[in-house]
Parts: structure tokens; C-alpha cells; sequence
């Protein structure tokens, strides 16, 4: 069996208001068709384009996260190509000077970690969209398209990794942490489902001997799963048509999601010439050494960095940090948690357990949830001081969840009264129980409870009564004597 | 009154002392481009009713005791290739026949701004791609100096329009040379200030990184009054240089006392029309007149590759700026069975046979294979262009050279001969390559009445100083009369 060897080019829309070259805006998910649009996305004559300086500290940021050198001097490149979905016939992209070259991921595959060099990191516009008016959706057969250029003119960073990766576990942890840093860095939004992550697979067979076989790329591979697939099935086929003696051309294929095949869309010989030449509309970029420092000092903590210090400082296990911070808004929820005095192991357990329950009930996001953190922190330190049992506090914090309350408001809601009831308050509580069971408390006095099932029956109706806030040993010991 | 014959600066200075009307002198320009355009076919579009109520804002400003602007009711025109609101913005191309934008150019802003009243469009060689004003869907330009010949381009009818007499200020752009040889063909004062100096926001690109905004007027101090208007950063325009601008019109007063000035030698003269030699000649005499230092300069390298180099950058950046016309959201449509049979049919049909030659020997130097064996070259003899130019800027203050090697062309020339057309712009093109600022400047008529104009330039940015040689050099040759076309061609009159 031949090694595959795996490279992806990643598109990231990074998560500006506006777009990359005028001041249109990004939002263009669910909005009418071609009402986010300008002169200057339009390709109007006489416009020019204008850079957009939040995207570059952007790219600049996502390529720091990526161990990126960051060039001080790059320039826009015109990729030339007519279709209806780009107005100009040229895509502003960069070429030959990449903002952010030669960096790195470190992913885990295979219980081991393992380094994907990444080749560049760059900057282009996106292409609009277009609308093929036929009942099923596809391009043939359609007597006229519609063109949506809401999405025309989209910043994007294309990520370009080296061809690292020799399996589709590997790709989908690449791709995932490229996800989770575009993430911890704000810098996208990194979701497949709604095109802001996008990603084109070169694949290739290592020979026995060592040298490389021809690349293929497939692309409309729009999820993890149609990614596992497609791998599986190009890397079957590629096998197959080798084995039969065949030979592969260089081509691009498309991956069909519902025949679960690659299919060719175009070979190397038919490869376009897209005539790259300088954007002479954009003076070059410059992303001088203060400005990349200032924007490195910016840089929040990286998701890495947080799992090695959640191991470190809350001594928690590799499979909790790794868990806890998939999402920053996760760890930030649960490190607010710790401090508001709660132990970092216990908030670790409700984290997991209890509040990813009720997220999934509610299919809420973590930033979504209602209960603070601080609250929940407080809810914690309740159950580590005893006042409340952790069954208690598991119906308290679902309250909490429904209502929207705060703990002290969640206890008094639930009937759950604060602190242990003993004592005179007890003993209340049991003369009440032995009125209501005066047959079972006549059988016990009467000395016919041979085997205590009554004695027990009765202590467990006050413990239930007292909702768990009764130490069961004090309603033992009181049951007992007020039976006498 | 004859305002025809007024400059811009004396139309301003009377409609703000109350001596005449904005709106009177716009009727005498609009009745003088009606009577007489018919001859030259400068104008090709007229914005009477917007010009009119522009005119009435600056008499009610004037009225009302407010400012009313540097420009207070000056009639310009400006070439059809600035984007102007609600006005047809052709390129006298069938391309954009009924394009109309709705916005106006920053340049067209910036007069408006200043009080300038825009009677309309002029024509032009196609997308500005020419030198002959004989390309354009509207039929081509006469040279008001001589019917016969063609009034050079791109920029013709802006050119022909000033020298005619139609208006006192016309805007044209120049990539190769556009606004200066028709202003030397027509007898005018054409200037392309420094690349990065006027906002290009606005204008239907030619080539992205030699395109600029040139005034064309009869006299230099309106020139400078030019440069102040419409100099400055656009943020819609991020090529356009945010340096804080010198006062343009005080700078033209300054005097060349002292100063070094270079008279380009070393190329070939006896090629060139007599005259026009004997105007650089002229031209140093007056300079020296004027207290400046004459020295000799070669420019080796530019006058050798500056043609070619230039035709490389310009043609592969039109192919590229060009590609947008597609027929699908604006321009000439033609149907087809499938988009590139749109594509194909609305491009051919829209464009004409300079424009489509021009595209295709772009697209050529553009592809892979042919890029580095033309564009790359280009683009680092371009660099040795601009060394050159920056090397002989450190030991002078300006250069006068040609602008054209010859006087206007006969009619119908770029037919018998384009290649001699193309080389004509082998001293204007040197200007747009190096981003340097150049004015062609008008220093006397032949015995025939042709105008002879010379060619001066000046380091990167040093606008100010070449207009203040220019003026020096205007003050002892005088400056050009309006064309008295009334009198030509027997009809009317």
C-alpha cells in the first residue's frame, strides 16, 4: 500500500466589518442578494480598489499564530480569469510576496504530536456567487444563471501547508486546529457548514521507492466528513489505477457528496494562465517590525499555551484541558469559574458533565449559556462547604439555566432551604413524618419491627422531606430517641 | 465681451467682483461651442442644463456674499473618460455608448468644489488609446490651428476645446503622453503633474501605474491655479500621494534666478521637424533670459528603450484594466449561447480595432512564456528609466526636451504609417514611466501657423518648480492665442 501524501490549501474569511478593498458590508449571510455590494466591488470603471487595514492585522495575527515570518514589504498580485462571479476578471490575491511565510501547527493524530509545516499565508478577495436556477441545483441543464456579488470582494487568508500529512486523521486535526487558532485569534469564524472555512485537498501516493506520485486535487469538499471521504475514495482510486499498471494525470477533481465520488473537472493541460502581474492599484503593504510587534503583544494566549498552563496550574489531566480548551470561551467560562473561589477540579467535572449536558439540551454555545460563570463558581463553593448536596446543586443549577436566576434566587426556587436543617427544626420535621405514618410508629412502639424496616422507612420519609439537608446520622439518632 | 478669449483666472475674478455673470459667460461659451464645434468635432457630449444650474449656485453664492470658489464660474470641460454624474461617460467607445455613471470623478469633484461649471464631455481617441483623436465613435477631431491636421491624442478634443476657445480649462489624462501632445499639436499648455499628484479616482483606466490627470489651459498661471484645485489625497485613491501640497499659484511666481536647466542632447534632431528643434532652442534662450544656468544632458537609456519599455507596461496593464468589460453589468451586450460566447461577441463588437489590438498584444506580454520575456524586462528598464531621470535630477532643477518629434499629423496618417505614430511618443512616454512631472509648453507658431511646443520636466514631486520655469519661459514667449476658427473654413460668417 502506498503512502498518501496530503497537502490543503485552507480558505479563511476573516471576520472584518467590512470587505477587503471598499467599505461594503461583510455580512452578507441571508442578506438580498447584491445589496452588499459598491462601485468598487462592481468593477465600475474609474474605481479603485482601497485596502481594508483591519484585514491585514488579521492575516498578519493569524500568520503569528502560525509561527509565520511576517514580510514587511508584500504586494497584491491581478489573477486573471473571466467568469461572471468576478466583476474586474481579475482577483486581487497575492502572489509572489505572501504576508506570512514559512510557519507551523503542531497537531495530535495518532497519540502522537506531529509538526505540519505551513508554506504561506496570504491575503485575496473572495469571488461572488453564482445561482444556477435548476430544481436540483446543478450547474448543466440550466437555461441562465443569477450572480449574487454580496460575497464578491470577501476578505480571505488561503492558508497553504506543506504536503505533511499522510492520513485523513491527520488532515481533519490540521484542519481542526487551524480552526480552533482562527478562533482563539478572532480572526474567523472558521465554519465549514457556512463557507468561512473552506478547503482544497492536493493528494499524492508515495511510491515503494520513495518518489512521489502525480497530485491530485480535489475540491467542494465541504465538510470533515466529506474530506475523510473523498481521502478515502482518492486514495482507493488512485491505488487501484496504479495497481492495474494505469497512470494518473494532474488534474483537479471534484468531490460529489452524493455518489460519495471524485470526479475530473479539469486536467494540467487545460490548466489556466491566469497572466499574475502586480496590483499597481494597491500601493505595496507595509507591515513593518513595530507594527507586527505591537500586533504579537496583542496576541491573546494560544490554545496550546492555555492547555499547557490549565495542566500546570489547575492540575488538570491532559483529556480536561485538552476539553476545556477546545473553545476560549470555555476556558474563559471555566477559569472564571475557579476564581470565583470554586476548586478548578470540581469546576472541571460540573464543566464537563453538567453544564455540557444542559448546553446540549438547550443547543447553546457556551457563550450563549445563562448561568454565569461566576454563579456557577458559587454554586461549587456552596457544595464544597456542604450546604447544599451535589443533587441539590445539580437541580439548583438547571433552575439557574431555565430561569435565568442567580444562585441565591435558584435555591429559594427550588425549596431547597440554605444551610443543614438540625435541631429543634429536625425534630419538627419527623413529628410531622411519624403524624402522618401513625401505623408504622405504633408497630415500631409496640415493639413489632423485628427486622428495623420500619425504623428505616420512616427515617428515609424525613430524609426526603428534609430534601438531603438533614445529616442522615443527626435523623437516625433522633428518629430513634423520639420513637421511644 | 469676448469671453472666449479670457482666462480662467480673469472669469473668476469678474464674477466675484459682480463685473459679469457666471451664468452669461457660461451662455457665451455654450453659444460659441454650438456655432463653431461643428468645425472640430471637440465636444461630444453637453451638459447644458446641469452647467446652467451650476452657474446659478455661483451667482447666488456671489449674491449671497459666500464664497463662491478659486474657480467661480469658469467653464471647463473634461475629457470622456471622467466618470461625471448623470453625464454619459463613453471613452467615445461603442463599448460604453450609454454608460452613465453616477458618480463624479474626484478631479470633476474638485472643480465643481471650486466653483467650476462643467459644460461637458470631449472627444478622444478610444479608451484613450491613441495619439491622433481619429479612433473615437464620434468621429475624430480637427486641429483648430489647421483643419487638415489632427489635433494628436489622446486627449484631442480637450485640447482642440481650449485652443478653440470653448473653454479656458479642459481636463485631460495622460498615460504616454495624452494630454501633452495634443496641447503641443493644438498650441496649448498641457501639464502631467507627478504620478500620485491628482487623485486617479474616477478616471476609465488606461494603465493603473501611468495614468494621470492633466490640466490643459491657455496660460500657465491658470495652470498652477489647476494644480491647486485639484492636487491633493483622495482617500478613494490610495496611488495618490498624501504629501502636504505647496501653494501651486504662488510657486509659478517664483522666477528661475539661479536655477540649472538641462537642454536634452544626443538624440536623433535631424528625424525631427525643424521647428521644433529650433523650439527647444528658443526655449533656452528664454530660460536664460530669465537668470537660469543652460546646461547639456543625455538620457541614453530612455531615449533608446523609453518606446518599447513603455508599450510593454502600458498595453499588458490595459489588457488586464480592459477585462472588466464584459457586457454583463454595464457596456455593450451581445448575446451568445453560453457566457464566453457573451464574453467573446460583446468584447469584439464593443470595442474597436486599436483597443482590440492593444488587449492582445497585452494579454500577450502577459502570458506565461512571453512575461519574462517582455514584461519583466519592461519593468526593469523602467527602473533604469527612472534612475536615469533621478541621476540627472541631482545635478539639475529641470530638463526641456521635445514633446513630439514632429508637428501635427496630416489626417489619416496613423493609417499610411501607426509605427511612426507609435514612436512619436518616444519623448512624452519617458515622463509616465518615471512618475516624473512634464508640461508641454507653447513657445511661438511657425510661419504656417503650427504651433511649436516644447517639453519640460522635473524631479518626482517638484511640480512647483516646473511650473515656475514654465511661467518664466511663458513671460518671454508670450501665451497662445485662442484659435480663430470663426474665420477658417469660409462657412458661417
Amino acid at each position: 500500500m502506498r503512502e498518501p501524501v496530503v497537502g490543503l490549501e485552507i480558505h479563511l474569511q476573516l471576520k472584518t466589518k467590512t470587505k477587503l478593498f471598499c467599505s461594503c458590508s461583510s455580512d452578507y449571510i441571508g442578506a438580498t442578494p447584491n445589496t452588499n455590494v459598491c462601485p468598487v466591488c462592481l468593477a465600475i470603471p474609474g474605481t479603485l480598489p482601497i485596502l481594508n487595514d483591519h484585514a491585514v492585522e488579521l492575516a498578519v495575527k493569524m500568520g503569528l499564530g502560525l509561527h509565520c515570518s511576517i514580510s514587511d514589504n508584500t504586494r497584491f498580485h491581478r489573477k486573471h480569469y473571466f467568469y461572471a462571479d468576478l466583476p474586474k476578471a481579475y482577483q486581487i490575491t497575492q502572489y509572489e510576496h505572501p504576508i506570512a511565510v514559512g510557519g507551523y501547527v503542531d497537531i495530535a493524530a495518532g497519540g502522537k504530536t506531529k509538526r505540519i509545516r505551513v508554506h504561506h499565508l496570504h491575503l485575496e478577495e473572495d469571488a461572488g456567487k453564482l445561482v444556477h436556477p435548476t430544481s436540483d441545483g446543478r450547474l448543466t441543464g440550466a437555461s441562465y444563471s443569477l450572480v449574487d456579488y454580496n460575497r464578491g470582494g470577501m476578505p480571505l487568508s488561503e492558508i497553504v501547508s506543506e504536503p505533511d500529512m499522510n492520513s485523513a486523521e491527520e488532515v481533519l486535526a490540521y484542519i481542526t486546529q487551524i480552526r480552533q487558532l482562527a478562533r482563539y485569534l478572532d480572526v474567523s469564524d472558521g465554519e465549514m457548514e457556512s463557507g468561512s472555512l473552506r478547503v482544497d485537498v492536493n493528494i499524492s501516493l508515495r511510491n515503494d521507492d520513495g518518489s512521489l506520485g502525480t497530485r491530485v486535487e480535489i475540491k467542494n469538499v465541504n465538510s470533515l466528513r466529506s474530506i475523510e471521504r473523498a481521502l478515502g475514495y482518492e486514495i482507493a482510486r488512485q491505488n487501484k489505477v496504479l495497481d492495474e499498471g494505469g497512470c494518473l494525470v494532474r488534474e483537479t477533481r471534484l468531490w460529489d457528496d452524493v455518489a460519495g465520488v471524485t470526479r475530473s473537472m479539469r486536467s494540467k493541460e487545460g490548466e489556466r494562465d491566469y497572466r499574475y502581474y502586480v496590483e499597481m492599484d494597491l500601493a505595496p503593504i507595509s507591515a513593518g517590525p513595530e507594527y507586527v510587534e505591537e500586533i504579537r503583544k496583542s496576541l491573546p494566549e494560544m490554545p496550546w499555551e492555555k492547555r499547557e498552563r490549565f495542566i500546570r496550574d489547575h492540575s488538570l489531566s491532559e483529556e480536561e484541558a485538552a476539553q476545556l480548551t477546545e473553545q476560549k470561551e470555555t476556558a474563559d467560562y471555566f477559569e472564571e469559574c475557579v476564581s470565583a473561589g470554586a476548586p478548578a477540579a470540581k469546576c472541571a467535572n460540573w464543566m464537563r458533565m453538567e453544564v455540557q449536558r444542559l448546553l446540549h439540551e438547550m443547543d447553546l454555545p457556551i457563550e450563549k449559556f445563562p448561568v454565569k460563570a461566576s454563579e456557577l463558581g458559587k454554586l461549587i463553593v456552596r457544595v464544597e462547604k456542604r450546604e447544599l448536596s451535589n443533587t441539590q446543586a445539580k437541580d439548583v443549577l438547571a433552575v439557574m439555566a431555565e430561569k435565568e436566576l442567580p444562585v441565591d434566587e435558584a435555591i429559594k426556587a427550588c425549596g431547597v432551604s440554605c444551610g443543614k436543617i438540625t435541631g429543634p427544626a429536625l425534630e419538627e420535621i419527623i413529628k410531622k413524618v411519624f403524624a402522618g405514618e401513625p401505623e408504622a410508629v405504633e408497630t415500631v412502639r409496640a415493639g413489632n419491627d423485628k427486622k428495623g424496616a420500619k425504623v428505616k422507612f420512616l427515617q428515609g420519609l424525613v430524609m426526603r422531606e428534609t430534601r438531603g439537608s438533614a445529616d442522615p446520622a443527626e435523623v437516625a439518632s433522633l428518629v430513634n430517641s423520639m420513637l421511644k | 465681451m469676448e469671453f472666449h478669449k479670457l482666462s480662467a483666472l480673469e472669469i473668476a475674478e469678474g464674477v466675484k467682483n459682480g463685473k459679469w455673470k457666471a451664468s452669461e459667460v457660461l451662455s457665451a461659451h455654450l453659444e460659441r461651442i454650438r456655432k463653431y464645434d461643428g468645425r472640430i468635432n471637440s465636444v461630444v457630449t453637453l451638459s447644458e442644463e446641469s452647467a446652467r444650474k451650476e452657474a446659478e449656485a455661483v451667482d447666488r453664492a456671489v449674491a449671497e456674499g459666500r464664497d463662491p470658489g478659486r474657480f467661480a464660474g469658469v467653464p471647463f470641460l473634461a475629457k470622456d473618460n471622467f466618470c461625471t454624474e448623470g453625464i454619459r461617460t463613453t471613452c467615445c467607445s461603442k463599448m460604453l455608448e450609454d454608460w452613465i455613471p453616477d458618480y463624479d470623478a474626484t478631479a470633476i469633484k474638485r472643480m465643481k468644489e471650486a466653483g467650476a461649471v462643467l459644460m461637458g464631455k470631449t472627444n478622444m481617441d478610444e479608451f484613450a488609446m491613441g495619439s491622433t483623436t481619429e479612433s473615437s465613435i464620434f468621429g475624430p477631431t480637427l486641429n483648430p490651428r489647421d483643419f487638415g491636421r489632427v489635433p494628436g491624442g489622446s486627449s484631442g478634443g480637450s485640447a482642440a476645446a481650449v485652443a478653440a476657445g470653448f473653454a479656458p480649462l479642459a481636463l485631460g489624462s495622460d498615460t504616454g503622453g495624452s494630454v501633452r501632445q495634443p496641447s503641443a499639436f493644438c498650441g496649448v499648455q498641457g501639464m502631467k503633474p507627478s504620478y500620485g499628484q491628482i487623485s486617479r479616482y474616477g478616471i476609465v483606466a488606461y494603465a493603473s501605474s501611468l495614468d494621470q490627470v492633466g490640466p490643459i489651459t491657455r496660460n500657465m498661471k491658470d495652470m498652477a491655479a489647476a494644480m491647486d484645485v485639484l492636487a491633493g489625497a483622495d482617500p478613494n485613491d490610495t496611488t495618490c500621494d498624501a504629501y502636504e501640497r505647496p501653494s501651486f499659484s504662488d510657486a509659478v511666481l517664483s522666477g528661475i534666478k539661479g536655477k540649472k536647466v538641462a537642454v536634452l542632447t544626443g538624440f536623433d534632431s535631424e528625424s525631427m521637424d525643424r521647428p521644433l528643434v529650433e523650439a527647444i532652442d528658443r526655449a533656452a534662450e528664454y530660460c536664460r533670459a530669465a537668470g537660469a544656468e543652460i546646461v547639456k544632458a543625455k538620457l541614453p537609456i530612455t531615449m533608446k528603450h523609453a518606446v518599447a519599455c513603455y508599450y510593454m507596461v502600458a498595453l499588458g496593464d490595459a489588457s488586464s484594466k480592459l477585462a472588466c468589460y464584459d457586457g454583463m453589468r454595464y457596456g455593450h451586450h451581445a448575446d451568445g449561447r453560453n457566457l464566453m460566447e457573451m464574453y467573446k461577441r460583446s468584447r469584439n463588437e464593443g470595442f474597436g480595432k486599436e483597443v482590440r489590438k492593444r488587449i492582445l498584444i497585452g494579454t500577450c506580454i502577459l502570458t506565461r512564456g512571453y512575461y519574462d520575456n517582455y514584461y519583466v524586462p519592461a519593468t526593469k528598464v523602467r527602473q533604469m528609466i527612472a534612475d536615469e531621470y533621478a541621476e540627472l535630477f541631482r545635478n539639475v532643477d529641470a530638463l526641456i526636451c521635445p514633446i513630439s518629434p514632429a508637428l501635427p499629423y496630416r489626417k489619416g496618417l496613423v493609417e499610411e504609417d501607426p509605427v511612426r505614430i507609435y514612436l512619436g511618443d518616444a519623448f512624452s512616454s519617458a515622463a509616465n514611466l518615471a512618475g516624473l512631472p512634464s508640461i508641454s509648453l507653447n513657445v511661438g507658431f511657425t510661419e504656417d501657423g503650427l504651433p511649436t511646443n516644447v517639453q519640460l520636466m522635473g524631479p518626482r514631486f517638484g511640480d512647483a518648480g516646473l511650473l515656475a520655469l514654465a511661467q518664466a519661459i511663458e513671460n518671454e514667449a508670450g501665451s497662445p492665442a485662442v484659435a480663430d476658427i470663426e474665420k477658417k473654413g469660409g462657412c458661417e460668417e
